[in-house]
């Protein structure tokens, strides 16, 4: 039985170029001047920069994220059988309950009273899941003690409850981390020679905040004259926190956006964590004896193709394509949540 | 220590979570209040002089128009944790619930937990939640100037003919009197000079 912690390690070894301490330098250059640049991008042209980025980056991270997950996707899921169920089963019913939330409200299903009811259900399902997954994946290893999920998790469930939208716009805020943290363990396992030098170049990101929040808190508000801006400083969370600049909300968006697109469509494939793009023999469940090749390959040229809708539809209809595909990629956010357990 | 510091931090937890919890007071009689207004949008608005119209105008952007019709159907949004937490019973008792979980679970936890390294983590989990909930409560005083201060300029910018510019709340308030501009004008005269 193939074990998931082994699937792709030995292409990646296999893909380890000379290290050198020069190399280490130059991705530690790489990696301060990727987030200098982006903060300040984000800073002068928030709204401009938020169109653009999620324009050209929103559909092909995604695509990049798939591939990732069918590369990190065990043939056989064996031991891993129960975690993956109520994996696939939690984001399955919850991007479902998701995307069915604003249809239901627009269609006048409930009134408006009743949202943040709604939306704090959806996100106590969102956390007790989640909390399953760590007691799950805890479990099958005897040395591990993480029973202290579900005490971790009730106290952000009551969080949620005082304040849904608050707890909701926190999740917009904490997704595009996540990223950095998929970056850390696999530098650990191909890089491990980066990885004091990544996590020292991570303490930057809090002065960066600071130094944004510093700059921009006084700053007027941004024009949301229009119904394209005002989406975008709703997204940033402005009517949660009418108090605070919505330039400083939506230029801290863009660049955790920014910083999201970056590893998960420079970083990860760089360090060889997805393989050969084009190439399904990194994919397990393409590369095993009886495998599905052909399916696999048809899956990621769909994607291909979905990538090329969004564009379009971009193109089109910015506003409402936007709107649609941050409704349904909730999908891949939910997904980040087991792939990343199983790296830990 | 150890014995004094996790107990320590418990008493703290459960003192600081107290005065969010109100849920032991007995329920005051309802006595017969006006009926309030309720605000659906916070926006600027720009007062300004035109000497050559006839009558007064009001003018909305469409934009803005549709925010105001968005809020007043979901008027919920702006509202303080605490003033939603008043009129919705049902998050009230969903938040005491799983309060009432995280401590017993994180209860048991601790009790079957071997590892001392775990106890020393859940004491600063505590004792973190415990100064931040302190700090929560010291901070509230650094919210901002006050809104009034923008609008003091007005009396003097109207006989002059500029614009003054300020923060707005839009407040739906019942009955059928129209609109209404309250605006925030402190007087600088001050007790008993007049």
């Amino acid at each position: 039985m193939e074990r998931a912690e082994n699937i792709s390690l030995a292409v990646w070894q296999r893909a380890r170029p000379v290290r050198t301490r020069a190399t280490t330098k130059s991705f530690a250059a790489a990696l301060i001047a990727s987030a200098c640049l982006s903060a300040a991008l984000a800073s002068w042209l928030p709204l401009q920069v938020s169109i653009v980025t999620v324009f050209l980056f929103a559909g092909p991270h995604n695509w990049f994220e798939a591939r990732y997950f069918l590369m990190r996707l065990p043939a056989r899921f064996g031991r891993s059988r129960n975690f993956f169920t109520v994996a696939f089963a939690g984001i399955f019913l919850l991007t479902v309950t998701y995307v069915s939330l604003p249809a239901l409200y627009y269609a006048s299903v409930w009134s408006g009273e009743n949202w943040p009811t709604a939306i704090a259900t959806w996100n106590t399902l969102l956390l007790l899941w989640l909390a399953a997954l760590v007691i799950l994946r805890g479990k099958q290893n005897s040395k591990r003690d993480w029973s202290w999920a579900l005490p971790a998790a009730f106290p952000l469930c009551a969080f949620n409850w005082l304040a849904p939208e608050l707890f909701s716009l926190a999740i917009v805020y904490v997704h595009p981390l996540i990223a950095l943290w998929f970056l850390d363990r696999h530098l650990r396992r191909t890089r491990s020679e980066w990885l004091p030098t990544y996590r020292r170049c991570l303490m930057v990101l809090p002065f960066l905040v600071i130094l944004m929040g510093w700059q921009l808190a006084r700053t007027s508000s941004l024009a949301d004259d229009n119904g394209l801006f005002w989406r975008i400083t709703q997204h940033a969370g402005a009517q949660l926190l009418p108090g605070v600049s919505s330039h400083m909300l939506v230029s801290m968006h863009v660049f955790l956006e920014m910083l999201h697109y970056g590893v998960w469509i420079i970083a990860l494939p760089l360090i060889g964590a997805s393989g050969a793009i084009w190439s399904v023999e990194t994919i397990p469940l393409a590369r095993r004896r009886r495998g599905f090749p052909k399916l696999v390959a048809a899956v990621l040229i769909c994607g291909l193709f979905v990538v090329a809708v969004l564009w379009l539809g971009f193109s089109m209809n910015y506003a409402v394509t936007r709107d649609v595909y941050f409704a349904v990629a909730i999908a891949h956010v939910l997904a980040e949540a087991p792939f990343l357990l199983r790296m830990l | 220590m150890k014995r004094t510091l996790i107990p320590g931090a418990a008493i703290g937890a459960l003192l600081a979570s107290a005065t969010f919890v109100f849920a032991d007071l007995a329920q005051p009689k309802p006595s017969p209040t006006p009926e309030q207004g309720k605000i659906v949008l916070y926006t600027s608005l720009t007062v300004a002089a035109d000497p050559r119209a006839s009558e007064a105008r009001l003018q909305i952007s469409q934009e803005t128009l549709n925010r105001i019709r968005e809020g007043a159907g979901n008027s919920s949004v702006n509202q303080s944790v605490t003033q939603r937490l008043m009129h919705s019973s049902t998050q009230t008792m969903m938040a005491g619930l799983f309060m009432f979980l995280a401590v017993s679970f994180a209860g048991v936890w601790l009790a079957r937990s071997s590892h001392s390294r775990s106890h020393k983590a859940a004491a600063a989990v505590l004792v973190g939640g415990i100064m931040l909930s302190a700090a929560a409560m010291m901070v509230r005083a650094n919210a901002g100037p006050p809104g009034y201060i923008r609008w003091q300029g007005l009396p003097q910018a109207l006989k002059d003919g500029k614009t003054t510019r300020g923060g707005t709340d839009i407040e739906i308030v019942p009955g059928d009197d129209g609109i209404k501009l309250i605006v925030p004008l402190r007087s600088e005269r001050r007790p008993g000079e007049e």
